[in-house]
Parts: structure tokens; sequence; C-alpha cells
């Protein structure tokens, strides 16, 4: 984790860091406005608010050149304020967190992007999808449906790749704060071979959401069902789930993240990941490594969240297709040589406007999907005071 | 019937078939090889299961107690053999093809079986639904032997739907390949081995 930010540079101007914001402040107040047609008072506050908090970080990240610290403010925010605003929607509509199966099956459940790689091969056999959602408009309580949420996810996804994971996946906030919490991990030493897992839990949910016809992942292996909703324990399988989901919540969002200072679920487990890699490929920014100016240091290596950097990969000059875009280990790097970059052009030349590049994209993202999420949550509790 | 089962079917056997196959070493001969073991022997049970079945005239009344044990028989037979395959692979790595060194019924040295032949069988006699359906219709058939010529031809139909697996062969093998692969059965026996379980404590405590 980047604990030590060395900026290579003075402070920008806050003239030309302003202007440099402005439009992402524009965008974050077309935002606001998209968020809530006709807010009431506590809606109106959390959507300025948030707005506010957006334009204020992507400022700082102009400002000190430095991006990972100021994303993970933002990150963290979104991973803690999505249960307050879901759980408080689930309750509203449902009256409890608990799902009953026959929902699942009639798809009247939220949205959730998760399962989307573990049910293409299911629905190219069978030609039925068997989502716990609807694919329909207005279907399940995200009322977009799984569509429209889908060509959302995609469209993003073929500009930043993997950079879903740092920018607008509302589940990984969580375990980034948990490893922000320490000052030094406890655990050093991880075998490097753990770096597969997301890849087996994606082959074999796969492979089980087949042979079962069902979401296997969100029936029996979501950490998030923890604090999202749990599947209404009428007997002992549902027991049995959800203590699944709470023991996997317990170790790989809260008790791993505390001792290693690493995103373990996002890293070691969350299938998504494994298959949003494969959009790495055709995403045009990705991160270099400068072998020019490349001591090496190792500081990289040690900084990324994802384990995403291993000796080899860095004599290589490149991440491995892990790599979540966050910026942890260009803003590690004291010789300037992990650096943004764009597919098709040098490595090191005008690295900043790379990173200003694909910030725009990355941050217009984050406003327009975690700055929905944010507000919510912040309207959720704000309803309470105002 | 074969033919129409043959994706549910493949959809059955291929939490077992997929990460074993995986873990074997490239080409195509040596997939297809595995391949073939493992349809010849998954067709011993049907057969094996067709005849039993069919002489002791259960084949269309079988009642739920009898197909829970066999349920959960097998899937706790196909976890143990899955987690002995995963920790053989390991063993093995990529110098030696894991079902080679699977040390299963019989002992060691000269009594090994190969994983896929283990693995085979235990999907042949495993309850899946186009199974079951097959087997409704073989008990329409005059003798034990016709009853078995149906499941042969049901099983050529079905098997039709597996040879594209045999282009595993083309996939270039690693470490990464073969330790999701490992991790994959790991997590898979680990299903079954619940499933076993469970369906054991059910018929322990409710008697279906």
């Amino acid at each position: 984790m980047a604990t030590k930010v060395l900026p290579a540079h003075e402070p920008r101007s806050i003239g030309r860091s302003l202007l440099m914001t402005l439009p992402i402040a524009l965008w974050s107040f077309l935002m606001l406005h998209g968020w809530y047609p006709q807010p009431n008072r506590s809606q109106l506050m959390a959507g300025i608010l948030t707005a506010a908090f957006m334009v204020v970080l992507f400022f700082m990240m102009m400002r000190t050149w430095s991006t990972y610290r100021w994303r993970r403010v933002f990150f963290v925010a979104l991973g803690l304020l999505f249960p307050v605003g879901f759980i408080h929607t689930v309750i509203a509509m449902r009256g409890t967190m608990g799902i009953p199966i026959e929902e699942m099956i009639a798809g009247r459940t939220p949205f959730c992007f998760i399962p989307i790689p573990l049910l293409i091969l299911p629905a190219a056999f069978t030609k039925a999808i068997v989502f716990p959602g609807s694919i329909l408009p207005n279907g399940g309580m995200s009322g977009g449906g799984m569509a429209a949420m889908a060509a959302i996810w995609l469209a993003i996804t073929i500009v930043v790749g993997k950079g879903w994971c740092s920018y607008a996946c509302f589940f990984g906030g969580i375990e980034e704060g948990m490893a922000a919490l320490p000052a030094k991990a406890t655990v050093r030493k991880i075998d490097s071979r753990w770096r597969y897992g997301p890849w087996a839990v994606l082959l074999a949910m796969t492979l089980l959401s087949l042979g079962l016809f069902e979401s296997a992942y969100c029936m029996w292996l979501c950490p998030f069902k923890a604090v999202s909703e749990y599947v209404a324990a009428r007997n002992t399988v549902g027991m049995i789930q959800n203590g699944i989901f709470v023991l996997l919540f317990a170790a790989l969002v809260i008790a791993l993240p505390l001792l290693t200072k690493k995103r373990t679920q996002c890293a070691f487990f969350c299938p998504f990941g494994a298959f949003q890699s494969l959009f790495n490929k055709t995403s045009i920014f990705d991160v270099k490594i400068d072998k020019t100016r490349c001591t090496p240091c190792v500081l990289c290596q040690k900084s990324c969240p994802t384990m995403a950097l291993t000796e080899e990969s860095i004599a290589k000059g490149e991440t491995l297709m892990s790599c979540m875009k966050c910026g942890a280990c260009v803003d590690a790097c004291p010789k300037d040589a992990a650096v943004w970059h764009i597919r098709g052009t040098e490595v090191a030349v005008k690295p900043e406007r790379a990173r200003l590049m694909f910030l725009y994209a990355a941050w217009a993202m984050a406003i327009m999907f975690g700055g929905s999420i944010i507000a919510q949550g912040l309207a959720t509790i704000l309803h309470v005071f105002v | 019937m074969g033919l129409a089962s043959g994706p549910a079917c493949v959809a059955s056997c291929g939490p077992v078939l997929v990460p074993s196959l995986l873990a074997e070493r490239t080409g195509l001969r040596l997939n297809g090889r595995y391949l073939s073991t493992f349809l010849a022997t998954r067709l011993l049970g049907y057969l094996l299961f067709a005849a039993v079945a069919w002489e002791l005239g259960t084949l269309v009344s079988f009642r739920t107690p009898e197909r829970s044990w066999i349920f959960a028989v097998i899937h706790l037979l196909l976890a143990g053999v899955l987690f002995r395959y995963a920790w053989s692979v390991g063993r093995a790595c990529n110098h030696a093809c894991a079902s080679q060194e699977l040390v299963t019924i019989g002992g060691a040295g000269s009594h090994r079986i190969p994983g896929a032949a283990v693995l085979g069988f235990l999907t042949g006699v495993s309850l899946c639904p186009p199974f079951v359906a097959a087997g409704v219709r073989a008990a329409e058939a005059a003798n034990v032997a016709a009853a078995m010529l149906f499941f042969a031809v049901f099983f050529l139909g079905t098997s039709l739907w597996f040879v594209p697996f045999a282009g595993f062969g083309w996939l270039r093998r690693n470490e990464a390949v073969t330790t999701v692969a490992r991790m994959a059965m790991v997590l898979i026996a680990v299903y079954y081995l619940y499933a076993g379980l469970m369906t054991l404590i059910r018929k322990s405590a409710y008697g279906y």
C-alpha cells in the first residue's frame, strides 16, 4: 500500500489546478441533477456535498500530482456509504435484509455486476439467464434492468479496463479502508500463487452455475452478502449460506487486509476482478515501468494493493493484467519510473498527459456511478438529522 | 435423446471434467486420451447402472431414500477424488500426468487407477436429470440387454457434446493454468463434500 507519497514535483498552482478541475466540476453538478431531479432537503444537501467532495478530491489530484491517496478517500467513502443506502432501500421496500429464494428466482433483486461473467456460459448452453435480477427495464430493485446496467458497465470497461475495480466497484472500498489502517503489514510474505485465486473462483463458480442452474457465487460465496442482502435463513441451508458469507467477509474484507495491507478479496478471490482483467487488453490506458529510470527498488511492487507487479514484470517494464490502475505504484515510485501510459505511444513520453486523460475518464465514471451511491448513502444519514 | 440431453450432460459433468482436464499436460493426443478414458468409464457406469437398476426393477420407481444414499455417496466420493487429484497435481506439477499419479482403489504401485477413469465412472453413475430421463425410457425395454443398448446409444449421443473438450489440448499449460485448475478442483470438491454431507444429515434427521 502506498503509505508514503513522494511527489516528484512542486504543487501545481491553484489557478491551473482549478482550471483543470473545471470540466469535472461541471460534470459533477450535471450529475447532481441526474441523481435527484426533484430532491427533498436531505437529498439536496447530500447531492451538493457529494458533488463538492468529488470536485475537491479531483482538485487535490491535480494540485499534488498524486492519484492514489485521493482516489482512496473516494473509494473508502463509496465502500462505507453503499451499504447504508442499500440496506435502507432494501428494508424500506422489503422490510428485511433477507431475500427469500422465490424473490431471487423471480428476478426481483437489485442489480449486481459480479455474477455477470459467471453466467455467460450457462446462458450460452441453456439460452436462459440464471441471474438474480431482471433483464427488463424497471426490473429488480435497481429499477434500471440488467440490460441497461450491463451496457453501462461494458461502455465503461472498454475505456478504463480493470480501472472499474478502483473507480466504480462499490464493494472494494471497505477492504481498502481496512488495509489503510495499520502502519505496517503484519503478514508480509504472501505466496504469489494466491493471485490465481480469482480465476479459480471464476472457473469453479461458472461450472457450478452451469451444473446447478443457479448463480452459485451469489448463493454460496459472495462475502458482500454480509453487508447487503443475505439469504433469508428459513432452514439449515440458509443458515450455512449466511455463515459462509459472514466468515468470508470477516476474513477477506476485514482481517486479511488489516494483516497484509492488501485488498485481499479483490486480489485473491473476486471472480469479477479476474474477468475484468481481460478488459485491460482492450483499454487504451495502462501503467508502465520506464526501464531507463527504474533502479529497481521494488517500492512499486510493495505498494501494489493487489500484487499486480512482480520482479519479472518490472524487468519487462509492465504490470500484470490484474493491474487495477489505482495509481499506488506511480505515487510510490521515487524515480518517476512507474508512469501512466496510453497504448501505442512511447513509454514515459508525457506521462502526466496520459494520467490526465485516464483520470478524466475514470473520475467522470466515478462521479456518475459511485457519486450517486455516495449521495444516496449520505441522504439516508442526513434524513435522520434534517 | 442423447443428442438433445447433451448440453445438460456437459453442464452436469463440466465441474468435474473441465478442471481435471486443465490440470493435464498440453497436447491434443494426451487430452484426447484423458477424455476417452473419462468417457469410456462413464459408459461403464451407465451400463452398470442400467443393468443393476433393471435387474432390481427399480429403475422407474427408484425411491427417494435410496436415491439420497446414492447421491450422498457419489458426491462424497467425487469430493474425495477431486481433493486427491488437486493434491497429486501439486506434487506432479507440470512434469507428470496427474491422473497417473492418482492412487485410488487398490493402493499404491501397480494398482494405480487413472483419475480420469474414476471421475468418469463416478459421473457415469451419478443421477443427473438427463440420466434419470434416460432411465425412465430404458425401463420400458423388454429385457436387460435392450436397456443396456438404449443406455449405450444414449451415451453415444451425449458424448458428441464432449468431443470439443479434447481441444483443451491446444491450451498452453503453465503454472497459472495448473494452479487455477487445482484451486477450482478444491472449491468444487468442497461443494460436493457439502452436498454429500447435507444429504446424509437430512436423511438421518428427516428420513429422506
